[in-house]
């Protein structure tokens, strides 16, 4: 059913690097949306990769399982996964989870792409 | 005292095991990875836990499950304030029993906390939870303890009782935060109890995470597809004043034929063991004198928290007709209004500031003619219900479970830092002494 906080994926491209712009909420019952958009950029030969978080309201343990299992594709296939635009309260919940010593995280998308793409 | 566990042992983890169990190299890596990275913090909770039926038991339960989904690798651990001599078949995270007019129990209950490797200890505070005049046994626990601990509120009276002020202002001394659900609440202990504001946190009280879904296609999986509903839920008791809204049903119904109102929940256990099912009974006899039996519908019964969120979501108006000003929390408006619902109540003091802005409508207290009028307004006007229910949808959202659990989270850390840095800074100066050639006195 739709209701205003399921997420929405965009993907695009800024050089050589696949940029997934999430908006809305990433939860138990949005998560499997992100998962899927991860292998579907992996699928296509994605391998460094930047998810902006800019509109990102909340995000649930779910939501920072599929985060990780992201971050271990990605590497898997020996590329970069880094997280970007992330708001305050989602900085927070990575600083306080520990997940910040995990990811990669940049202030905005540019900065992202610019360290990936070097 | 029933110790469940008599020691409480660090998790370790058996990676043999694991790969026994089948997992991948790369997974067993990214595991290792996240358990040395992770943050942890063992928290131990003391509280009524379930199977007790009531409020705080539900809430401390949401809460431990809340933060565990962020700490997997800590260890956290209950311990249980119970009946007097009932053992409860607690789940295996309930490591004490407490009976909870044994103060012997308090006393090795605290030592059993203070040799079990936890960080730090979160209380629920309820002044009937605990045994003593005005449960003020937690105090001799609290005072034996040697671990930080954080208190939440669930009570916090206006006019206090000199022995009730006397435990709420000793458990601020002791504790290095107090948490209340509400900004009032704050600023009733403020004012009333003269606690320093700096020592008070507000974090709203958690609700489920639901997205909101169009009532109707719940109303079909529940047999009331053709009804307009109306709900009150939790455990029945007087002081909900269901009266009030049955009173208000021949009004609604004379505008909207089809209404229904749904009570859902059993007789509180604490007050059928003192009058048994007198007020349901009550209650049933007030529908049949006002000839309402196809308008309200009771359903006795402890409900699951997914029958209470379907329920919750096939209501159209949902009513907490309470009788008492002060009550400041409601674990079931927090519920309605996390399931974005139109809200109708009486001005209690949760109620006032949850349901401020256009969240909800607000009625006098015993006014059955407020609450009808209150339901046909919103019945009537589809767009203002929308709106409401928007509004309702997006302050319960900030405070859904999971959003909680990183506020106490948060909370439980600085504790721990600040402890931290106040630790190493008096080691810093001990030294300092000792190089300067000073004595420990």
């Amino acid at each position: 059913m739709a209701v205003e906080n399921d997420l929405l994926i965009q993907f695009r491209k800024s050089g050589e690097i696949s940029v997934l712009g999430l908006s809305g909420d990433v939860d138990v019952y949005t998560c499997s949306i992100l998962r899927d958009a991860i292998i579907h950029s992996i699928d296509q030969g994605d391998q460094r990769m930047v998810i902006n978080m800019a509109n990102v309201n909340y995000i649930d343990s779910s939501g920072l399982g599929t985060l990780v299992g992201g971050l271990r594709r990605v590497k898997q296939n020996d590329g970069h996964l880094a997280i970007s635009s992330a708001t305050p309260r989602i900085r927070k919940v990575l600083k306080i989870t520990g997940l910040n010593k995990v990811f990669t995280i940049f202030e905005d998308e540019d900065s992202a792409v610019r360290s990936l793409d070097t | 005292m029933k110790d469940n566990s008599k020691i409480a042992k660090t998790r370790r983890v058996d990676y043999v095991e694991k790969r026994k169990e089948g997992w991948r190299p790369e997974d067993l890596n990214m595991f290792k990875f996240l358990h040395g990275v992770l943050n942890r913090v063992n928290v131990c909770y003391v509280a009524t836990y379930p199977p007790t039926e009531c409020g705080i038991a539900t809430f401390t339960r949401d809460l431990v499950g809340a933060i565990g989904k962020y700490t997997p690798f800590s260890d956290p651990m209950v311990l249980a304030v119970g009946g007097e001599a009932d053992i409860q078949q607690y789940p295996k995270i309930v490591k004490v029993q407490v009976p909870k007019s044994d103060l012997q129990s308090y006393l090795d209950a605290a030592d059993f906390v203070n040799r079990s490797g936890a960080n730090v200890l979160s209380l629920q505070h309820e002044y009937g939870i605990f045994g003593g005049p005005d449960g003020e046994y937690v105090l001799n626990f609290l005072e034996r303890l040697k671990i930080p601990f954080v208190a939440t509120l669930h009570t916090v009276l206006f006019a206090p009782s000199p022995n009730q002020k006397r435990i709420v202002q000793r458990i601020a001394e002791m504790s290095m935060a107090m948490v209340v659900m509400v900004k009032k609440g704050k600023e009733m202990l403020m004012e009333h109890y003269g606690i320093p504001a700096e020592k008070i946190v507000v974090i709203p009280h958690g609700v489920p995470n639901v997205h909101r879904v169009p009532a109707a296609s719940v109303k079909r999986d529940l047999g009331i597809i053709d009804r307009t509903v109306i709900s009150t839920f939790g455990l029945i008791n007087r002081g909900k004043g269901i009266e009030q809204a049955i009173k208000a049903m021949p009004a609604i119904v004379e505008k909207h034929p089809k209404a229904l109102y749904l009570v859902l929940g059993e007789t509180h256990p604490g007050v059928r063991n003192y009058e048994g099912e007198s007020y349901r009974t009550e209650l049933l006899q007030l529908v049949s004198d006002l000839g309402m039996e196809k308008h309200v519908r009771f359903n006795n019964r402890y409900l699951t928290l997914e029958e209470l969120i379907n329920y919750l979501c096939a209501t159209d108006v949902y009513v907490t007709p309470y009788l008492n000003k002060d009550q400041i929390v409601s674990g079931t408006l927090a519920y309605a209004v996390g399931c974005g619902k139109a809200v109708i109540s009486t001005p209690y003091l949760y109620a006032e500031e949850v349901l401020a802005d256009g969240r909800g409508i607000l009625v006098d207290f015993k006014s059955p003619e407020g609450i009808a009028n209150s339901v046909d307004q919103i019945l009537s006007n589809p767009a203002m219900r929308e709106q409401m229910e928007t509004k309702a949808y997006a302050y319960g959202r900030r405070a859904a479970w999971f959003n909680v659990g990183i506020d106490y989270l948060d909370l439980f850390h600085r504790i721990s830092d600040s402890l931290k840095t106040n630790s190493s800074k008096s080691a810093q100066k001990e030294n300092e002494k000792q190089a300067n050639g000073g004595t420990n006195v």
